[in-house]
């Protein structure tokens, strides 16, 4: 397809909506979350209800990904309206047809929030909870049916790529970027039109473009809601970044414990195809481009770039030491772009709006959103885009609506097991990289675990050690055996064996592990450890008994 | 190629950029202690014992596989990498059973000698003894993993020289261990070839000829080195 006819079908697909006689969009959640509630089911209901009743010609049924509120769910969105109803069933949802649909009442008592805020709000957008977000690498998840190509092209999907292809040379294209100032949302946060550039620079007739998606750490589910409940836009990002770097061929390594993003990208990779926007001479241009996709077996190592491009090339995945960056040297030793999934699904609002727009938001180093999984002891968490910059304490006492059964915060955990944790103190700390990174934690792919007075901070510090020694690799010695190392001395001092001299150790450890791993993975993996040292030392003290350190040491020096 | 000026330990050497510090440095006779690195064979960066301090970098980085580069400022042996040396060297040794008294290799093993090197006492972390296979299915070779340092140089070597790809490694983590075929019984493989490579490479009492006693072993490890360049020379390259 050229770009005439292109713009022609779309045209035509505008003309057809417009003439749609329904009046009411409703959109149920088909998020993992809400799915794994039942929500599949409550769909099939209502489709079949609507039209037992014959009212397909006014109501129209929609499985949308992520809204947000997740653990509310199942949800059921009135798209026109913007009213949300909570925890949905196969029962109620007649109801919900009945009176808000057929009736038009509101349904006052089952409205998200319904249950914990005295006025729950009628148009959800109204709620401190969405009303603090952003939503940009977001825009469309929760509102549009995920497997419809019409209906991202209806949201000016595939718009950024026309005009990056016919209207940007590669080098404007990367400007854009470079003056988004967007950075690396995969964890290290490295300027992507920095990388970006560097890729181009380095001339070779065969380039890689890979999307991580292998979204590993406990607790976090941004990626997969992203290629869940919107895979085209993550798709167009990909296809833009290509033609920027000047590669013709793309990898999306999606973890494997994700079937249904693995089942929506890649029924968008099918229909992007159908529809010449993947393949040779995209819109009749001269770009050829495509992409498959790779499915991860579920190691965090293979989140990490280098192991993730050998685990790509049928080799066992494990890292190697960078220098040579893959921007240089990547997938079969050629010159490889890769980036996390959500810095994918801010480009296509960045060429459309400009670098500019985007660079206004967030903060002076940090630029634009950031999605956050919010989970813990908040009364509403789930999935939240917020500007760059945005307290802990809005977040939480906000958007969160604050602790579970009035308990008081005690910390919270950001960057997963290469993080730490925030300390009541700095609730004020503004959520950007930097900031982050003063308190000795960091940022993360988005992370975020709310504690309360209940978490044991050793225990939590001790938890994510177990994960880093699993999940290490193996190759160096290091992260290896420090960590289980770092392990045993943390489950002694859980159950109150701990003496002076293992903390000590333990510290010293901590310090050789990070400086001296191969990989990230290492590197960071005391984070979580040397973070409660720092905020929450009397944790580890309380737990400790000299008496103990004489015998102990006996005992070991033999 | 060009000369390029490289200053190590503060002494200034011209050198070409093709080399690794760890070339550069080995040419120059300056210490720095390895065990995944074995001259011939690729580099790998494992064992993390040659990390150096490179000016304006804020990583240690492993010699063996970063290139030498101009005016590059680089310092081998500062108290805190001679510290994380012997650290890395006491994990070596409490992650498996290296009983060396009663050990083929005693007298003549990399890890022993690197014990001596970082002037290691004793071993602070406590000693984890996991249980480990000896497999003796061989007819000719015995691999007893609770020597095995986990530094790959029989598989590399296997794969890179002799070309069998015999061995490689499974699991993750402190679990991890070096398989021959699919983690079957190296008596039983259909890739060795019996030629003895590994057994040169490996570093300690891991890989070891059958009807040899305690401190008998003989290892050459710099056969590996000799056969490239005598291989080099015959295919006339
Ligand atoms: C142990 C480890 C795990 C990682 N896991 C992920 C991951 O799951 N997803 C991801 O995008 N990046 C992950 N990264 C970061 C990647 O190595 C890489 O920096 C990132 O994909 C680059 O994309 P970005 O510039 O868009 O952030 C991981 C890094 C390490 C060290
Ligand atoms: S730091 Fe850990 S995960 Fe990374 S290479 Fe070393 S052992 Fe593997």
């Amino acid at each position: 397809m050229n770009r005439l006819d292109f713009h022609t079908k779309i045209a035509a697909l505008q003309q057809l909506d417009k003439t749609k006689t329904v009046q009411h969009r409703i959109g149920i959640c088909c998020g993992a979350g809400c799915i794994s509630s039942g929500s599949e089911e409550i769909l099939k209901k209502l489709e079949s209800e609507v039209q037992q009743r014959g009212l397909s010609e006014k109501v129209e049924v929609i499985p949308t990904g992520c809204m947000g509120p997740c653990n509310h769910g199942p949800l059921l969105k009135h798209l026109d309206q913007h009213t949300i109803y909570q925890k949905v069933n196969c029962t109620n949802i007649t109801s919900i047809l009945q009176q808000h649909v057929i009736e038009q009442t509101l349904i006052e008592d089952q409205l998200l929030f319904s249950d914990s805020r005295t006025n729950a709000h009628a148009d959800y957008r109204a709620d401190p909870f969405f009303k603090k977000q952003c939503k940009i690498a977001l825009r469309n998840c929760g509102k549009i049916n995920p497997e419809s190509i019409e209906a991202y092209l209806l949201q000016d999907g595939y718009k950024a790529l026309d005009k990056a292809l016919f209207e940007y040379t590669p080098e404007e294209i990367i400007g854009e970027i470079k003056h988004s100032r967007l950075r690396g949302r995969g964890g290290a946060g490295y300027p992507t039109g920095i990388k970006w550039e560097t890729v181009y620079k380095y001339v070779n007739n065969e380039k890689y473009v890979i999307c991580n998606g292998d979204e590993g750490d406990p607790g976090a589910f941004m990626d997969r809601s992203i290629l869940e409940g919107d895979p085209f836009s993550v798709l167009e990002g990909i296809t833009i970044a290509a033609y920027a770097v000047g590669a013709s061929k793309g990898y999306a390594y999606i973890r494997g414990e994700y079937p249904l993003a693995i089942k929506r990208f890649e029924s968008a990779l099918k229909q992007a195809r159908k529809w010449g926007l993947l393949g040779n001479q995209i819109l009749g241009s001269s770009f050829h481009f495509d992409l498959e996709v790779r499915i991860g077996a579920g190691a965090f190592v293979c989140g990490e770039e280098t192991a993730l491009i050998a685990s790509i090339e049928g080799k066992r995945g494990t890292p190697k030491p960078r220098p040579p960056f893959p921007a240089q040297s990547g997938l079969w030793g050629k010159p490889t772009l890769i980036n996390n999934v959500e810095t994918f699904a801010a480009i296509v609002p960045i060429v459309l709006k400009g670098g500019e727009w985007y660079s206004e938001i967030g903060t002076a180093k940090s630029a634009g959103t950031k999605v956050f999984a919010l989970a813990g002891k908040v009364n509403y968490a789930g999935l939240i885009e917020v500007p760059m910059g945005t307290s802990l304490r809005e977040i939480v006492f906000e958007i969160g609506g604050g602790m579970q059964n009035q308990a008081s915060f005690k910390a919270a955990q950001t960057g997963g097991p290469s993080g730490g944790c925030i300390p009541i103190e700095f609730l004020d700390v503004k959520m950007d990289y930097e900031s982050l990174l003063s308190l000795g934690s960091i940022m993360g792919s988005g992370g975020l675990i709310i504690m309360d007075e209940h978490s044991d901070m050793v225990d939590v510090a001790r938890f994510f050690m177990e994960f880093c020694m699993d999940e290490s690799c193996g190759k160096c010695v290091p992260c290896r055996v420090g960590t289980k190392m770092m392990h045993d001395l943390l489950q002694k001092i859980c159950i109150n064996k701990g003496t002076n001299k293992d903390l000590e150790r333990l510290e010293e450890l901590a310090l050789y592990v990070k400086e001296t791993s191969l990989c990230g993975l290492g590197a960071s993996a005391p984070n979580p450890l040397l973070s409660t040292l720092r905020h929450f030392r009397s944790e580890y003290e309380t737990r400790i008994h000299p008496s103990q350190d004489t015998v102990q040491d006996k005992n070991q020096s033999g | 190629m060009n000369t390029i000026h490289v200053n190590i330990n503060n002494i200034e050497i011209p050198t070409t950029a093709d080399k690794t510090i760890l070339d550069v440095c080995r040419e120059h006779k300056i210490d720095i202690p390895t065990m995944c690195h074995l001259k011939g064979l690729s580099d790998v960066g494992a064992c993390r014992l040659c990390i150096v301090e490179i000016e304006g970098m804020n990583k240690l980085q492993s010699a063996c596989t970063t290139k030498v580069a101009d005016h590059m400022i680089i310092q081998t042996n500062t108290d805190r990498i001679k510290k994380y040396r012997r650290i890395t060297t006491e994990l070596f040794f409490a992650e498996r059973n290296h009983v060396c008294s009663v050990c083929v290799a005693n007298g003549k093993c990399e890890l022993q000698n690197l014990g001596y090197q970082v002037e290691m006492d004793h071993v602070r972390y406590p000693f984890l003894f996991p249980q480990c296979e000896v497999d003796t299915s061989h007819p000719w070779y015995v691999m007893d993993h609770n020597r095995c340092i986990m530094c790959t140089r029989c598989v590399r070597v296997c794969q890179e020289v002799e070309g069998a790809h015999n061995w490689d490694v499974m699991n993750r983590g402190h679990a991890v261990r070096i398989i021959s075929d699919f983690n079957t019984p190296w008596g039983e493989s259909t890739t060795c070839t019996s030629c003895g490579k590994c057994l040169h490479a490996c570093p300690t009492g891991a890989i070891w000829p059958k009807a040899i006693v305690q401190g008998q072993l003989e290892k050459k490890p710099e056969i590996i080195e000799e056969l490239i360049e005598k291989r080099k020379m015959h295919d006339g390259f």
